[in-house]
């Protein structure tokens, strides 16, 4: 893999689709000179200029960046981005999923959450799958003893959504009890070693599920960057993207991949030089 | 008219269909003191779907460049703050959004709000112009965000005060958020004399005056109120289909 010194040369620089974190800088200072009005014709002429099939994808530190962008200079809260990536991924299992093609025992979700904040975004998502009327079971081992992750927890034991005490480390029965599972172990940048004994564990059984497996922004164990370990890894059969796909997404082979960014303002968008597909009517996910 | 005190007796206990100012601020704290939703998530999700409740109305293919121009007067209170995310969300679904917030609360969640809107180029104007006619020319249609259930009129401020009385003028649509501004939310009165809102998007559920809503859309947005918490204070209400967050009455 490259380092992150200077712009790859077989990318023409207005098509742009990776930033070295050197030259964040001076590009975020060119777009941002354009003007407000500027802005408001290409938000008017968007439908055009997103239809290039090529999407770009971040690097882990570019991700980083753009998180704290929306934390430190829009002053999201974490309390809301997770929100909006929660009810956002339970929208793209929808659509992957659709409730009225699914038989009873189709409709239960087992929902993995790791101790971090990919483990947050999937407490979020399994309490809207109940609202949606699927029946999630979470499992929550190693638990975080953050505000926000308590809170998230609460809401979910009072929606009386049942949390698993152990995983059976036997696949069949797995196979057998859900008829899909999301994974909320790890996003990028999260080591393996962080998450924690029974964690790990799980994405080992997980690696030989035969139901259908749902990613949350990146197949937990996957190098985020260059996607290693997906031979070996996870074998999601749908990744949902949050805010924007991560460079691993490249290697990602499964039937459909989502992105979940609808909230990400486009200046962000353009200053990170993301160009990504339009949301349809009041969608907060677009299939790539 | 009766106390907030016992159930309607005209509404069987099974078919309630709305929330007394009591009930409303009492499923509220139930949410965020025993589900532990935080107040920045219910606001979040309150003006998502007022915004998704907007599209239905007025949906966006069917609008002219003028139609979508929305202007979103936004109170000091929780009314306010949910109109500052409507707001946001609006500029997403690609209406042109403008915001009237004169008076400003100084607790973080209002002004982080404010901060995303600013900083999704979204315009706050400086004053209201007092004649009607030149805000039914400026805009397609208007969100009041002004007062909420519980909220009496002097503690809005003078430039919201004002703006009400212009907008009982107003001739272009008029969206309000959770109950008619300026209405009592027990009874409705002053709903003869005051705003006539077209679309009404209840929070949560419905509240008392809303049965005196007579505009041409009522919307609830409320998908995210637990079974539990519904069945708690016996409320029925209509089913969402799909992934929607609001469901039409």
């Amino acid at each position: 893999m490259s380092s992150a010194a200077g712009p790859d040369p077989s990318e023409a620089p207005e098509e742009r689709r990776f930033l070295r974190s050197s030259e964040e800088l001076s590009l975020a200072q060119m777009l941002q000179a354009s003007s407000l009005v500027q802005r408001r014709k290409q938000a008017w002429g968007r439908q055009s200029w997103l239809d290039v099939p090529s999407h770009s994808v971040p690097s882990t530190a570019e991700a980083a960046a753009l998180e704290r962008e929306l934390l430190e200079d829009y002053r999201f809260g974490r309390q809301q981005l997770v929100e909006l990536c929660g009810h956002a991924s339970a929208v793209a299992v929808t659509k992957a999923f659709p409730l009225p093609a699914l038989s009873r025992k189709q409709r239960t979700v087992l929902v993995v959450c790791g101790p971090e904040q990919n483990g947050a975004v999937g407490l979020v998502c399994a309490r809207h799958l109940r609202v949606f009327e699927y029946e999630p079971t979470i499992f929550y081992p190693t638990r975080s003893l953050d505000l926000l992750h308590r809170d998230l927890t609460t809401q979910c034991e009072k929606m009386d959504i049942p949390f698993l005490s152990y995983l059976p480390t036997e696949v069949q029965l797995i196979n057998e009890a859900y008829g899909l599972v999301v994974d909320a172990v790890m996003g990028p940048g999260v080591e393996p070693r962080e998450v924690g004994g029974p964690c790990t564990r799980a994405l080992a059984t997980l690696k030989l599920l035969s139901i259908p497996l749902v990613s949350l922004d990146i197949p937990s164990g996957w190098d985020a960057e260059t996607g290693s370990d997906s031979e070996d890894g996870l074998r999601p059969d749908v990744l949902v993207s949050l805010a924007a796909p991560k460079r691993c997404a490249g290697r990602f082979s499964g039937r459909h991949h989502f992105v979940a960014g609808r909230f990400v303002p486009d200046d962000v968008l353009r200053k990170f030089a993301l160009r990504l597909p339009g949301y349809t009517g009041t969608d907060c996910v677009a299939a790539l």
